[in-house]
């Protein structure tokens, strides 16, 4: 089906940002016709490296042949000439342009006299946006009306404009319906057995093995191996990827679990959350699954007083509250760990001290003044309880690693002795290692009584850290599962029912 | 944003000063004398008030174009309080204040309410509030204060001016609370990363709303003393003070875009830009000329301060 | 087509009408559609009180007077398309102008007086956009010290003189062909001339996706400094242009510029649908925003009301829109 000439041969390629060396003679190449999967830890340099590939960054050493001839890219524009197109994973769209101008931006079909020709435009933008199966979405739409998987959409609708020869995907499927990802699925073997060669980065085995000929991993920036997709299984991929044998990434301790914290009922707001109840008990993991699009990060953000419910009550021990700031959820005992550290969690200039301490201010105050040494006790008692690997505690957080970063909002929401924890992606862009310590952080906190919410996007941690797992789809609860009955089948299941009207299953 | 690299700006900034000090008395006998450095002392206190203000206000990565129109409004107030009104010059003083205060909430609530970006409402008020000003003074200006009244602009304090006192005391509390204490930590906090500010419970939108109210209120501050200097309000009062201000918050090594920026740096930046001032016109340089520096130094000042940043030292 | 020769799936019909024409106009067009709507209303209603309003002498006053705020708002418009801002076009105006009454008064040919402003307006607001670009300066503060710079150089050249003793055939805005006042006709044309460029070439587009998206800008291969730097010597062309209208319009060029001429040329372009925050609007609003302020100027004083009113009306007008903008969006 493919040849065994590469279309695309990258060899020797090293890059370094201010002295941190992100990638160290990494060789990888694409075959015309082939599905070629891109694994590794985050911080591994997949994402430099595709960017290279683009053009939008330049080797420190290394080449680059297309085709035979070698090539060096000065900008995307000479990348996208010689046959490379992107979809990268935040999508890089223009909201006040219309669908089809997003996908034509740049390239733009003309008229015998020069001009762009704009009915051309929408016509070739509704065939392509047809080939995808995407026939409801409006080519006049102004893209930021669109919800993220038919922006996705827009997204690969503009790398086909472009005749790819080579189509780079990273992480195409974060933000899919399970429909749409088999939809993908298939344009991505059309466009194979048409002859384009396919780089796909992603983290889901499942994907990987059902899509891809090869897998090539990369670890810690340099290049661990490249194989035929039938000469591995996950285990081994998985131990390529990070080095060392797995053990169970999930220590999940059996704890006594207590009377019942967190009762909420008939919670509402907007479409995204509908009528949800569930109660939380002390000791508790209740873990969160559900697609991109299904309410969890509302209903936390509700739960949490920045986005306030409209109706429903919410009780703590047993008492009604009403959570209208996160200053409220925060003297109630509830605790939010955000999605997004770097835009939500941190503020990156920072010292540690001062992030840590940011939702607790008054304590580490008299009056009105802030105690530096206060402050620097805390921080080290922080620093030293979650292993946070750092210089001082003077350093300022962007500095750290994404896990270390990670732990540090962990340790500031742990600061306002939390009885309630919300963790919204707690290991999302975490390396391993970081990962089984915070998971081991969260053992320590329900053995103290603490009650843990846990948002994942990663079935076999829900599973894994979980004692009852929660189901939401289009904004409601569909089930609620004891961890013994989660398994991937009714998981799955229950996150893409259908609740109410059609209009609202799914993300589209 | 550790205090080595504060130390430094400042540091720099301060040995700046001092040079410009030496060569402009060497370049005029009249400069270093006391009573002409008390009278610049006198003359940049409607400029620090104002930019004492700004400090915190672009450290929260926001701007406030509007303090020149608020002023003007005020010192507009002050007389139609005063003379039309026959209020008593204190309460009209008072009440002028108000006014300017309530000029800055506007600018808070806008920003706050409707999410408005600074730049943008400032803009907006800069053109409201001057037009308020004209309308309601239709031109006209009022003259003919009691002689109490220049004591505030005019008058001396144990040997220095009154307004400097002022300026003083406001610089030492604006600096104290910038410094240490949690709301100053909170207004780094939002021009760093707003988001994450409000995500770890800070009241972002009540710092905000008190940062521009208070523009406004030391505007009015400056607008009475500035009126009490000149004995006389006029509808275009303050026209152009803004950028003095923004250039003394930028020279004392704020950044534009939020979460740096001290009130020492902003009055040494301040006193250089006096200095400057003054070294000017006893060079015989008209107002224009030194406009032209000020604008030019504005951009330099930018500069300087993107190419420290691009080094690193933050 | 790239997908021949593969069999697609099948065509599924349509399941949602897509939306008429008028609808995507309106959707597209609002403000300009509000704006020109607003000069109508204005129109009937002053008209009411005070029939005067629509003699031919007014009609051209308001249709001619504003002609040059018009012109220096395209350029305007595309600077705060591409997410950027300058508030010293007023005094560079005031300077070129002084610029071209010395030249025409002290006998250079007309299309020299007429033409060299337009290149010293090119060139310093090249300046301003290598300091934005490249410099990394936010517009807003680069662009305050130019107003500085510009307002102080402007009145220790001039001193304070007014130009006197135009030759007549400098005056251009006093002319008129085919019976048309030249003004009208020069808006006219600059203003289609830049639509048509801004909706159907590449680089008129790629002003707005600099607006819209910085880094996706970037990444679709615009590079994006350079255009930074254009879009501002493009704009200086215009605020050159913009000049001749100006400085021809009397028999006199002032020694200064109509206080808060910049705000106004900013907020013709806002009010014109040119949102502050980048990446949307057309020159054609901005062309009928400043219509539309000459029309309320002129209905100020046809109702008597005192002139001195008109900023705070302005002001009024840009919150009103920048509210709406924001709700627009979502924001607020």
């Amino acid at each position: 089906m493919s040849e065994t000439t590469p279309f695309v041969a990258l060899s020797g390629i090293s890059k370094a940002f201010s002295s941190v060396k992100v990638l160290k003679d990494v060789s990888f190449d694409v075959r015309a016709g082939e599905i070629h999967a891109l694994l590794g830890e985050n911080g591994a340099g997949k994402s430099t490296l595709i960017k290279i590939l683009s053009g939008l960054y330049t080797p420190d050493a290394g080449t680059v042949v297309i085709d035979g001839k070698e090539m060096k890219f000065a900008s995307t524009r000479d990348a996208t000439a010689a046959g490379i197109a992107t979809v990268y994973q935040e999508l890089l769209l223009f909201p006040e342009l219309s669908v089809a101008e997003n996908v034509f931006l740049g390239n733009y079909p003309r008229t015998a006299s020069g001009i762009i020709d704009w009915a051309e435009v929408r016509r070739r933008t509704r065939d392509l946006l047809d080939s995808l199966e995407t026939y409801d979405l409006d080519v006049d739409t102004k893209v930021l009306s669109l919800s993220v998987a038919q922006r996705q959409r827009v997204e690969i609708a503009k790398a086909l404009s472009k005749n790819a020869r080579v189509l780079i995907m990273d992480e195409p499927t974060a933000s899919l319906v399970d429909s749409d990802v088999q939809q993908l699925m298939t344009v991505i073997r059309q466009l194979r057995d048409r002859g384009v060669g396919i780089v796909y980065v992603s983290h889901r085995m499942s994907e990987i093995f059902a899509l891809a000929d090869r897998v090539t991993v990369l670890r810690d920036g340099a290049f661990v191996a490249t194989e035929d997709i039938g000469a591995v299984d996950e285990a081994r991929l998985v131990s390529l990827m990070v080095g060392r044998p797995i053990e169970s990434l999930f220590p999940k301790a059996e704890v006594p679990i207590g009377e019942t914290v967190l009762e909420v009922r008939n919670l509402n707001r907007g479409r995204q959350v509908r009528d949800i109840s569930f109660a939380l008990r002390k000791g508790e993991i209740l873990g969160v699954a559900g697609l991109v699009g299904s309410g969890r990060t509302e209903l936390a953000l509700a739960l949490f007083g920045m986005t306030p419910a409209t109706s429903g009550e919410i009780r703590i021990d047993g008492k009604p509250v009403s959570i209208r700031s996160p200053l409220q959820a925060r003297d109630l005992g509830i605790a939010y760990v955000p999605e997004d550290r770097g835009l939500q969690g941190l503020v990156k200039p920072m010292a540690i001290r001062k992030n840590v301490t940011m939702a607790t201010l008054e304590e580490v105050s008299s009056g009105i003044f802030i105690k530096a040494r206060a402050e620097a006790s805390r921080a080290l008692a922080a620093v030293r309880r979650l292993a946070i690997r750092c210089r001082d505690i003077d350093q300022p957080v962007g500095e750290l690693s994404g896990g270390n970063q990670q732990k540090v909002v962990i340790a500031k929401w742990l600061e306002t002795a939390p009885r309630v924890l919300i963790l919204d992606e707690p290991t999302r862009g975490v390396d391993v290692g970081a990962k089984s310590e915070i998971h081991a952080i969260m053992g320590e906190l329900v053995a103290q009584g603490v009650a843990i919410l846990m948002i994942s996007s990663e079935l076999p941690e829900v599973v894994g850290m979980s004692d009852r797992v929660l189901v939401m789809s289009g904004g409601s609860v569909t089930e609620v599962l004891d961890r013994a009955d989660a398994t991937p089948e009714r998981l799955g299941a229950a996150m893409t029912a259908y609740v109410d009207t059609p209009s609202v299953a799914g993300a589209w | 944003m550790t205090l080595r690299s504060l130390i430094r700006h400042e540091t720099l900034l301060a040995l700046l000063l001092v040079l410009a000090l030496v060569v402009l008395s060497f370049q005029s006998d009249r400069f270093f004398t006391v009573a002409n450095l008390l009278n610049q002392g006198r003359l940049m206190t409607e400029t620090g008030l104002i930019a004492i203000a700004m400090t915190f206000i672009i450290a929260t990565g926001g701007i406030d174009l509007s303090v020149g129109s608020i002023l003007g409004l005020a010192a507009i107030m002050t007389g139609v309080f005063w003379h039309n009104l026959g209020l008593p010059l204190p309460v009209a003083a008072l009440a002028a204040i108000a006014v300017g205060t309530l000029a800055g909430l506007g600018n808070g609530l806008i920003i706050t309410r409707f999410r408005v970006p600074p730049l943008i409402a400032t803009l907006a008020t800069l053109a409201l509030y001057r037009g308020l000003a004209e309308g309601i003074s239709q031109a006209r200006s009022v003259r003919g204060y009691p002689d109490w009244f220049y004591v505030l602009g005019q008058g001396e304090v144990l040997g220095v001016p009154t307004q400097l006192w002022v300026l003083l005391t406001v610089a030492v509390i604006a600096s104290i609370v910038l410094a240490y204490t949690r709301w100053g930590r909170t207004v780094y906090a939002i021009g760093s990363n707003e988001v994450a500010a409000r995500f770890s419970g800070l009241s972002v939108e009540k710092t905000k709303l008190l940062l521009y109210t208070a523009s406004g209120f030391t505007s009015a501050l400056a607008a009475v003393i500035f009126v009490s200097r000149v004995s006389t309000t006029r509808s275009d009062m303050g026209t152009g003070i803004e950028l003095d201000a923004i250039t003394a918050v930028v020279l004392g090594g704020a950044s534009i875009f939020g979460g740096r920026g001290t009130v020492l740096g902003t009055v040494i930046g301040l006193c250089l830009i006096q200095a400057l001032k003054n070294g000017l016109s006893l060079a015989g340089v008209t107002g224009d000329g030194t406009i032209m520096l000020i604008g030019a130094v504005l951009i330099l000042a930018i500069l300087a301060s993107n190419l420290f940043e691009r080094s690193g030292t933050r | 087509m790239a997908m021949t020769g593969v069999e697609l799936p099948p065509v599924r019909p349509r399941t949602s009408a897509r939306p008429s024409t008028l609808r995507r106009l309106m959707a597209d067009y609002g403000q300009e559609i509000v704006v020109f709507a607003a000069i109508l209303a204005l129109f009937v209603v002053v008209t009411m009180v005070n029939p005067r309003f629509i003699s031919a002498n007014n009609l051209t006053s308001i249709f001619s007077g504003n002609a040059y705020i018009a012109v220096a708002a395209i350029g305007m418009s595309m600077v705060i398309v591409t997410g950027n801002i300058d508030v010293s076009v007023g005094a560079l105006i005031g300077v070129l102008a002084t610029i071209s009454g010395t030249l025409a008064v002290a006998g250079y040919p007309v299309w020299v007086a007429w033409f060299v402003p337009v290149l010293v307006g090119m060139a310093i607001n090249g300046v301003i956009g290598i300091l934005v670009a490249y410099g990394r300066i936010p517009s807003i503060v680069v662009t305050l010290g130019a107003l500085s710079i510009l307002r102080g150089g402007l009145i220790s050249i001039t001193g304070g003189t007014w130009i006197s003793n135009l030759p007549p055939e400098f005056l251009i805005a006093q002319k008129r062909f085919f019976d048309i006042p030249f003004p009208l006709i020069a808006m006219v044309v600059l203003t289609l001339l830049a639509a048509l460029w801004m909706r159907y070439f590449p680089y008129g587009r790629s002003l707005y996706a600099l607006g819209g998206n910085p880094e996706a800008a970037v990444a679709s291969g615009i590079p994006a400094e350079r255009r930074v730097v254009a879009v501002f010597v493009i704009h200086g062309f215009f605020a050159g242009l913009a000049t001749i209208l100006f400085a021809t319009q009397l028999q006199v060029i002032q020694s200064t510029v109509p206080s808060n001429l910049e705000l106004t040329i900013i907020t013709a372009s806002v009010i014109g649908g040119v949102s502050i925050m980048g990446g949307s609007g057309t020159v054609i609003g901005s062309t009928l925003a400043a219509i539309l302020f000459a029309t309320i100027g002129s209905a100020l004083i046809f109702v008597n009301v005192s002139a001195y009113w008109l900023r705070a009306v302005i002001g009024l007008l840009i919150l009103a829109t920048v509210l709406a903008d924001m709700l627009r969006r979502g924001r607020a």
